[in-house]
């Protein structure tokens, strides 16, 4: 099985944000990076259908060379070998761009084609969730998104989707198909110090745009068809409820709140 | 003073020249001497059987990687001390061991006598009872023997009769070869007593030398075939410890990744290994092995030695697997109680992490709260996995300074500092004091976990980064001396970083309290305070009468049974504090109900993690519980009940 995993390196989740002097992203300055969350499911999923089924397991990743940390680290954790398209300007592509991109590398990547290309839900810092699905419309692919488990049958997979309110849904696929991996499922694995070394001896192929287009003149990111207007912090608010009643009422509204208002249980 | 004078010490000389010599059988016929040498020849090549074997197995280990023979100062008094002395021995269980410091002392009597026994029977005898020298020196060694005879014999009494239980193994009877070699010193010693009542030509003279020499040549071979191996392993041992108290070795090149297989144990492991004399007192003092756990230190051992009998030093059989368990490894809370008191030189402790760092550096252990942690540490760079900018909004509404390289202190807040409620509240208190004091201090803006959890657990690349990255940063800040509030940061900063570069000078906020003692206003209420040892700064820091200092001027010290050296540890160490506990009863618990036992109204603690432990367990202890305090807590507490100046 070939399992091609489409990695974005995001702003650390904690960060202190601040806005940049045009107000049109935040100032990167000062700001650590780390593996969005959802494709760092998306590559445990991978590992563990590669765990089970044998075959590659192969990172894509778009950015400037500090996306390498990112690449790294999936490689330490077990995949196989990577492909870094460089670009200092991925801002400026819309998710239609850098989903051609993407495609294009996947498209001229060397030997068979993958049976499986798997991505994170959305990425943490602009939220989109189009890429992935993009992706599988440019590959000429069958997609789902939201994906919790895959399996693998017969003639392709079988997943379960998560869907609204708790309800979940079994689909099969026939393979290849590009899913896109919802967070929280499976349990990420931690990064090894055997997995660190190993990965060194691991191949990093590194293409520019503009091998990209040679290769392939389809892969020509179009014009922007959404432009980013401007970025601002949430403003924040904090309001006090008091919950009335005996103990055993409190609790129960405050159960209530949590799990249907905050969304925290 | 009568006595004195009724037996000068002239007198006493005189009587005891005038009376026994030891008897020597003067002739040996042609067909005794073969049979000595036969006896002589079969028993040193029975010696060498066993022990030619665990020499090779030594030796054919790995080189330690860092290891430095010099400076050898600490090395020679290591081994005056603990080995001729028998310092530790005696310290630890006096009676029984100062019966074992009388049986040492005698062999190393017996050195000459021996050699003199052997060389009569070859006709080649060198000295003579009769002669000046002979007379006081075989009169020394019988002084020796029996205060020997003596103490095996009550060591045979406390081993079979007494039985206490950690010199028992569990599937393992009391070893009875034990007895034997008791019953063989024995007779060695009863044999060359008895040779002062006989004549030199009677055949009792003769019995007497063959009896004692059957003895000797038996015994010689069950040395290396029993525990009594350590007679000659454990001063080797002792004197080539790897330097300092619970010393992790560094990783060496892209293949070492901690004590995997057979092949990653090196010289120093596979030597205490063999030196364990399975004396158990590493189990009496284990918190887990008090506990019900599974891990037990002398069976780690054991287990090494076990596996090196059977695999070897080249074996690429997993070390945790049929002698060793990853379950026991993990319950480790490092606190290094084994390794502090053994005899022989063992160090449990960097085995312990070594094991670890095996199974985490190689992905081998799955655990879901270790698991957790790692990713809390490497995505959050705190053990707590809480967002950095919790501690920034602590640091504002306390109004911390932050240090820009002109005050004299750094204070590091650490993963407890920095986001524990409590331990925040020991930093307020702190800062309390420092303010008091006008001592000028700041902390980071920014700052990662010292990487101990990491450190402890064996996950290698965890605490790398870690350590890396703040050496950079105080580098950067140009950091000159920290304060912190945890032993645990204290250690890791001081010892730990010191793989990757140079650490700032770093001290515990009780060495700094008790160096302004002075400066500081004291109200002693008479309030009974137990102080807890924090293993990271009793045993491994060697700290113990600081802390007490400031709180025997807020109270009235007392002590709980265990203490000191010895204190029993709260269970947080060695990342415990971030696992599931689950087999047994809590070793927090069990120390926590040790400190309540005193009768104090207070605990004064000096580690926030310590501090963490017992308030989880005395919330679940009961209502009447003594208050838990850090000392900067009791002396902060102290300036506000001052009269104001």
């Amino acid at each position: 099985m070939k399992i091609i995993v489409a990695i974005k390196q995001v702003p650390e989740r904690d960060a202190r944000i601040r806005i940049d002097a045009e107000a049109k992203w935040i100032d990167l300055r000062d700001v650590e990076f780390m593996m969005n969350e959802s494709d760092a499911y998306a590559l445990e999923e991978a590992l563990q259908l590669k765990e089970a089924h044998g075959g590659e397991v192969v990172v894509l990743s778009a950015g400037p060379e500090r996306v390498g940390k990112t690449i790294r680290e999936a490689l330490a954790k077990g995949a196989d070998r990577a492909i870094h398209i460089e670009s200092d300007d991925l801002a400026g592509y819309d998710a239609l761009g850098v989903a051609s991109l993407l495609a294009a590398a996947i498209r001229e990547d060397d030997g068979e084609d993958p049976d499986l290309i798997l991505t994170g839900l959305q990425s943490d810092d602009l939220g989109l969730g189009q890429t992935g699905v993009i992706l599988a419309e440019l590959l000429n692919l069958p997609h789902a998104s939201l994906i919790l488990k895959i399996e693998k049958t017969g003639s392709g997979i079988k997943v379960l989707r998560e869907l609204e309110d708790g309800w979940f849904q079994h689909l099969e696929l026939p393979a290849p198909a590009v899913l896109t991996i919802q967070s929280g499922n499976s349990k990420l694995r931690y990064a090894t110090l055997m997995g660190i070394k190993r990965a060194k001896t691991k191949e990093v192929r590194r293409v520019t745009v503009a091998d990209l287009i040679t290769v392939d003149p389809g892969a020509k990111p179009a014009d922007p068809v959404v432009q980013l207007d401007r970025v601002s912090l949430p403003s924040k608010q904090r309001t006090t409820q008091i919950l009335s009643g005996s103990p055993a009422e409190a609790a129960a509204a405050l159960v209530e709140k949590l799990q249907f208002e905050v969304r925290a249980l | 003073m009568h006595l004195a004078h009724a037996f000068p010490t002239s007198a006493l000389c005189a009587s005891l020249f005038a009376t026994g010599l030891l008897a020597e059988p003067q002739h040996f016929s042609l067909a005794e001497k073969l049979l000595l040498i036969a006896l002589i020849v079969a028993s040193a090549w029975l010696f060498w059987k066993r022990f030619g074997v665990v020499v090779d197995k030594i030796l054919h280990s790995r080189k330690d990687p860092g290891f430095q023979l010099f400076p050898i100062g600490k090395r020679v008094w290591d081994f005056f001390w603990e080995v001729l002395c028998q310092a530790k021995v005696i310290r630890e269980r006096p009676l029984p061991g100062l019966a074992h410091a009388f049986v040492f002392w005698s062999f190393l009597a017996f050195a000459l006598v021996t050699l003199n026994h052997v060389a009569v029977g070859l006709g080649i005898g060198f000295l003579n009872p009769a002669g000046a020298f002979g007379r006081i020196y075989y009169w020394f060694a019988a002084a020796f023997a029996l205060a020997c005879a003596v103490s095996i014999a009550g060591l045979f009494i406390r081993r079979f009769f007494v039985r206490p239980i950690w010199l028992s193994r569990e599937g393992h009877a009391i070893s009875y070869e034990s007895g034997v070699i008791a019953g063989l010193i024995f007779a060695l010693m009863a044999t060359y007593l008895a040779a002062f009542f006989v004549t030199d030509s009677s055949l009792a003279a003769r019995l007497l030398w063959w009896a004692h020499t059957l003895s000797l040549v038996v015994f010689l071979p069950l040395v290396p075939h029993t525990k009594h191996l350590h007679l000659i392993l454990s001063p080797v041992t002792i004197f080539l410890s790897r330097g300092s108290f619970s010393q992790i070795p560094p990783l060496v090149g892209d293949e070492d990744f901690g004590l995997v297989t057979g092949k990653d144990l090196t010289q120093l492991v596979s030597l205490q290994a063999y030196s364990c004399v399975e004396c158990g007192r590493c189990t009496e003092h284990c918190p887990a092995a008090n506990t019900g756990k599974s891990l037990n230190p002398k069976e780690i051992i054991l287990g090494v030695r076990g596996y090196l009998n059977e695999f070897g030093p080249t074996a690429e059989e997993l070390l945790l697997g049929k002698y060793n368990s990853q379950e026991a490894a993990f319950q480790c809370t490092t606190c290094g109680a084994c390794e502090f008191q053994c005899p022989v030189g063992i160090e449990h402790v960097p085995i312990i992490v070594g094991l670890r760092r095996g199974a985490v550096n190689t992905g081998a252990w799955e655990d879901s709260h270790g698991t957790k942690l790692f990713l809390a540490m490497e995505r959050n760079s705190n053990a707590l996995g809480m967002s950095s900018a919790e501690r920034d909004k602590f640091v504002q509404k306390q109004e911390l300074p932050i240090f820009d390289g002109s005050q004299e202190y750094c204070l590091w807040l650490g993963c407890m500092g920095g986001y524990d409620p409590k331990g925040r509240e020991i930093i307020s208190s702190f800062v309390e004091v420092m303010r008091y004091l006008g001592t000028s201090y700041g902390v980071l803006r920014k700052e990662k976990c010292t990487g101990d959890p990491a450190r402890r657990l064996g996950n290698d690349l965890v605490f790398q980064e870690l350590a890396e990255s703040n050496l950079e940063m105080m580098t950067q800040q140009k950091v000159k001396k920290i304060v912190s509030i945890c032993p645990h940061c204290v250690r890791t900063i001081q010892e730990d970083w010191k793989d990757f570069g140079a650490p700032p000078e770093i001290e515990h906020h009780s060495e700094f309290l008790a160096r302004h003692h002075a400066r500081l206003p004291h109200q002693n209420t008479g309030e009974k305070i137990v102080y807890h040892d924090p293993c990271y700064l009793g045993r491994y820091r060697n700290v113990y009468d600081e802390p007490r200092t400031v709180i025997a001027a807020a109270g009235t010290l007392v002590e709980a049974e265990r203490n000191r050296e010895r204190s029993f540890c709260c269970g947080a160490g060695g990342g415990l504090a971030f696992l599931g506990e689950e087999q047994g009863q809590r070793v927090s618990a069990v120390r926590a109900q040790e400190l309540v036992a005193t009768g104090a109204t207070t605990i004064g603690a000096a580690c926030p993690f310590c501090n963490t432990m017992f308030r989880d367990a005395l919330a679940s202890s009961g209502e009447n519980s003594p208050r838990l305090l850090d000392i900067a807590q009791i002396a902060a507490n102290q300036i506000k009940a001052a009269p104001s100046q």
